[in-house]
């Protein structure tokens, strides 16, 4: 009787290990990998590559940075979704070490769905991507590659840069 | 949103019946699914209980249960049970996350407790069982001021009347001991595994009624009050 009691107890405690599913550490955010023309991956080098967005819902209508002068061999970067705007405009600014630079407006239409998975974890927004614009001064283009925006870490978008930037 | 494969419940299938199958093992030595040959009348009568437990846990916390149960005495080796409860929490808005979530429901468990002493009929008893659960239950989750750290909207996240079920398995393992004339104790504990469920559109549910904190998986214990009818 104590082997059966102890055996029990013991699947118990293995098998009891409850895992509350709170992303603390994850984010909702695209991921954007910069792509050569030919499909290699692509890196910044001596150039540099700045985000930032205009938060024109809130009372002081300023520029957050979101990217601050990307550059070396990082091939991808992230960058949060709004909880619930329908289109986030993103601003870059490419530099590269003669002083020459282009301005390039992103702009991401999108649908929010709100999403719970604890009252101890904070509440979010997933997202499913429908649309993606560019202007071309120093982007080429910009494709979609997966449109679901959650926990998961997948690669949303391919960024493709001007060669003769 | 989390989408449930169907190996995901055979797997759940299987470790809930890892625990029957132990104890199924053990009782084949000891003769559990053969009726004991004596001068004892086969229907001993029914128990009424209360758990104590789920009480407990809605004075202390913001959920827990009010739950009884009937069970059959059928020669002190099976006993046939039916619970039922009224599961309720009611978490006000959490100070971190701003998160409130509420909901009360009654919930269902149909089983079958084996005696699993050798003295099938001395005042104390040690049961292995199992039961299946099955819920129907509305929540409703509310933030009413989501910030976004980014963007800084204010967005009213949340829902409510959330219509959702569950389906779970359980395996219990329990005590039993006579206190004095028809009135027992007993504690069991129980593992839980979800088979089917619906939570809405949002997510999960934090809380479902008689499963308690919401998991794939649960591990529960309870203490009866019982008296013999």
């Amino acid at each position: 009787m104590r082997k059966i009691i102890a055996v029990i107890f013991l699947i118990a405690a293995v098998v009891s290990c409850v895992s509350v599913d709170c992303p603390v550490q994850n984010k909702v955010e695209t991921l954007f990998v910069l792509k050569k023309a030919a499909g290699g991956a692509d890196t910044m080098g001596i150039d540099s590559l700045s985000v930032w967005t205009h938060r024109i819902y809130y009372k002081d209508k300023q520029d957050t940075t979101l990217i601050n002068r990307l550059c070396g061999e990082k091939t991808q970067f992230a960058i949060p979704a709004s909880h619930t705007l329908t289109e986030d405009s993103l601003f870059t600014l490419l530099k590269d070490t003669l002083g020459h630079e282009w301005r390039d407006t992103i702009c991401i239409s999108k649908e929010n769905y709100p999403h719970f998975e604890s009252v101890d974890c904070q509440a979010t927004y997933f997202h499913h991507i429908t649309g993606v614009k560019t202007t071309h001064n120093g982007i080429d283009s910009i494709t979609i590659q997966n449109r679901e925006v959650n926990y998961e870490s997948a690669e949303h978008f391919f960024l493709y840069l001007k060669a003769n930037r | 949103m989390r989408v449930q494969s169907i190996s995901s419940y055979i797997s759940r299938l299987t470790v809930s019946l890892l625990l029957l199958l132990t104890v199924a093992q053990h009782a084949e030595g000891q003769k559990m699914f053969k009726l004991e040959k004596d001068s004892i009348p086969f229907f001993r009568g029914f128990a009424l209980s209360f758990d104590l437990v789920g009480p407990a846990k809605l004075m202390l916390s913001d959920y827990g249960e009010y739950e009884g149960a009937l069970r059959i005495n059928l020669h002190d080796q099976w006993f046939p049970i039916f619970e039922m409860g009224l599961g309720r929490a009611n978490h006000a808005k959490d100070e971190i996350t701003g998160l409130a979530y509420k909901t009360t429901a009654p919930y269902f468990r149909l089983g079958m407790d084996w005696n699993i002493k050798k003295k099938k009929h001395d005042p104390y008893r040690i049961y292995a069982g199992f039961r299946y659960a099955y819920t129907n239950y509305s929540c409703d989750i509310i933030n009413d001021d989501l910030k976004d750290p980014i963007w800084r909207t204010v967005s009213e996240f949340g829902e409510e009347d959330i219509k959702c079920y569950q389906h779970w398995l359980e395996g219990v393992f329990g005590i039993d001991a006579s206190i004095i004339g028809p009135f027992h104790l007993g504690w069991t504990v129980r593992y839980k595994r979800r088979l089917f469920h619906k939570e809405g559109d949002i997510g999960n549910s934090w809380y479902v009624p008689g499963f308690g904190i919401n998991d794939s998986d649960n591990m529960t214990v309870n203490f009866n009050f019982i008296i013999d009818i």
